[in-house]
């Protein structure tokens, strides 16, 4: 069975290229790269769509609905199209692209699912009352030197070591 | 000098043309790097593969010390781009609960979208759960979270500054401790790899 | 770790201590350090002449002093000192005006709305070997709040500042401050005021 490690590019490597793009976003658009964001917009957009009046009013939509154009056309939503473009064309030319489950060996594919689901709820959540998430808030945030970086940082990557231990059947 | 666009100096247009294409770069690398599966990704917090650590260390230092550059010889200056204002308590809450997100759910929004495009199933499921945390949040906003997310307010607030010690003495002592931490994780990455049979 | 990680990890590291060599070698960047202490750095000796100063010779009639606006036609015309002379900053070098400014008998009083301009100009004269060339510290926008404008001091303060206001409440009637200046609004220039567009839909960052 071939190494599939050897495929993916030297962490470094990809880490630096990354840290450019960083700095050009910020140089051209003043925005650091972020994700959550953009799902956000998702949820304002379809929110807005579905009932206008609502969203005008409701303090969690209030600002980003009734601009001149929808709530979906933000700096972040067009990054992270092009983030599904650049994911798209690396993982084909590395022969990533298939449909499959991720997972350790020890769970099964229906848990890792359900997992999966629950992970991204809490995720959606501490990404908006954390205002940002590890993308934006933490890796843009220290790439400027905010505090704010740092304490996710601190908040996630600590966290996370402590849960770690209680969870690891999913893993390892 | 830049940034760019927060000083009117391309159009709307442009700047979202130029954002797509940046977040071209940003979707490239992290896949290339191995961000879509989400095995690798939760390996940092047990020690068979360090890839997160390595990259996000590696992308905020690079940022920090080109943009230093660039705020330093006067082409850019950061303190009129978008920079993260510091809330400390929403911060640190969130970010633990993100946290559980990340060991429970294996990925973290911008790694999941990535993934979930390139066909990994439990992506999409993530990405789906993550709409829906959101949707919850928004719609429970008033009652739990208004005033908790803008607690902690300490406005945009250099580390540097706050910790009292120039920006280039943090970036150096960042670099070193993330370069020492490199040397190290590789070692025990190799340790743990043996020692559980780990086999992506 | 391989070689090549390793190699990336020394260039890291390579950059960040050059960002830290050019961060502790140069000390305050220049544009931070306002003309008035790189002036207060430079020399020791002191350039400045107080708006109460130049109030006093005004008052005394005193022969000696020139006074030189550095600012535009239009801004002269609008409001200036009374016996000034209006040379432009970027007119300050022009030979027309050597004779004026090249000499030493006169004590030469240069202004501008704050101090900034003029010390720029000081600077320029220095360099002339100019001599005489002094600063009014404040300018004009000093001017109006101390002498045309004064501000009465609390019941608590010291006599002396007490008696300083009662010759700034006669400088102003001397030079009709009160009636005459309220409409000239003096605005400090400040630089690119950079306006940030309120905008609905991109809040910008992550959130």
């Amino acid at each position: 069975m071939e190494d599939k490690s050897k495929k993916f590019m030297n962490p470094y490597l990809a880490g630096i290229f990354i840290g450019i793009f960083m700095v050009l976003a910020y140089y051209f658009s003043g925005e650091g790269l972020g994700a959550s964001g953009a799902l956000k917009s998702v949820v304002v957009a379809t929110v807005d769509a579905v009932n206008h009046d609502y969203a005008s009013n409701a303090s969690f939509f209030k600002a980003r609905v009734g601009g001149e154009h929808s709530p979906a056309k933000t700096w972040l939503v067009f990054e992270v199209l092009g983030v599904i473009v650049g994911a798209i064309i690396s993982a084909a030319f590395a022969g990533r692209l298939k449909m499959e489950i991720g997972k350790a060996p020890k769970i099964t594919n229906n848990k890792r699912l359900i997992y999966a689901l629950i992970g991204g709820a809490l995720f959606g959540i501490g990404s908006q009352l954390g205002r940002g998430c590890t993308s934006g808030m933490v890796m843009s945030g220290m790439g400027v030197l905010s505090l704010s970086g740092f304490i996710g940082l601190i908040a996630i990557f600590g966290g996370g070591y402590i849960i770690a231990y209680f969870f690891r059947k999913l893993w390892i | 000098m830049g940034p760019l666009f927060p000083q009117e100096l391309i159009s709307e247009e442009i700047n979202i043309l130029i954002g797509f294409f940046i977040g071209i770069g940003f979707g490239f690398f992290l896949e290339a790097a191995g961000f879509t599966n989400t095995r690798k990704l939760a390996g940092v917090f047990y020690g068979y593969d360090f890839v997160v650590l390595k990259v996000f260390f590696s992308a905020a230092i690079t940022a920090a010390i080109i943009m230093f550059f660039l705020n330093h010889y006067g082409i850019m200056d950061i303190n009129l781009t978008f920079y993260p204002q510091t809330y400390w308590i929403p911060t640190l809450i969130g970010g633990f609960i993100m946290a559980f997100g990340f060991i429970i759910g294996g990925f973290c929004p911008g790694t999941s979208i990535c993934a979930a495009v390139t066909g990994k199933i439990d992506a999409m499921i993530f990405v789906l759960g993550a709409i829906i945390g959101i949707f919850g949040y928004a719609f429970s906003f008033d009652l739990l979270w208004k005033d908790l997310r803008n607690s902690g307010a300490m406005g945009r607030v250099n580390i540097a500054e706050w910790m009292g010690i120039s920006d280039g003495l943090f970036i150096l002592l960042l670099t070193i401790i993330a370069a020492v931490a490199f040397f190290a994780v590789s070692i025990i990455q190799k340790k743990v790899v043996a020692s559980t049979n780990y086999k992506l | 770790m391989n070689k090549i990680s390793i190699l990336f990890v020394v260039l890291l590291v390579i950059g960040a201590f050059g960002v830290f060599i050019i961060d502790s070698t140069q000390k305050e960047p220049f544009e931070k350090v306002q003309p008035c202490d790189l002036i207060d750095i430079i020399s020791q000796t002191n350039k400045y002449v107080t708006t109460d100063e130049l109030a006093r010779k005004m008052m005394s009639d005193d022969p000696t002093i020139m006074l030189i606006d550095l600012r535009t036609k239009t801004e002269f015309d609008k409001y200036s000192l009374s016996g000034a002379i209006n040379i432009p900053l970027e007119n300050l070098a022009d030979k027309q005006y050597k004779e004026v400014l090249d000499q030493d008998v006169r004590t030469i009083i240069l202004y501008s709305n704050s101090s900034d301009l003029a010390v720029k100009a000081w600077m320029l004269t220095s360099r002339l070997t100019y001599k005489n060339i002094y600063i009014l510290k404040g300018g004009l926008n000093r001017w109006v709040e101390t002498i045309l404008k004064p501000k009465e001091p609390k019941e608590t303060a010291l006599r002396t500042e007490f008696e300083m206001y009662s010759f700034r409440k006669a400088a102003s009637y001397y030079f009709g401050g009160g009636s005459t200046v309220g409409e000239t609004v003096i605005k400090k220039k400040t630089s690119l005021p950079i306006k940030r567009k309120k905008k609905s839909a991109a809040g910008g960052g992550c959130d």
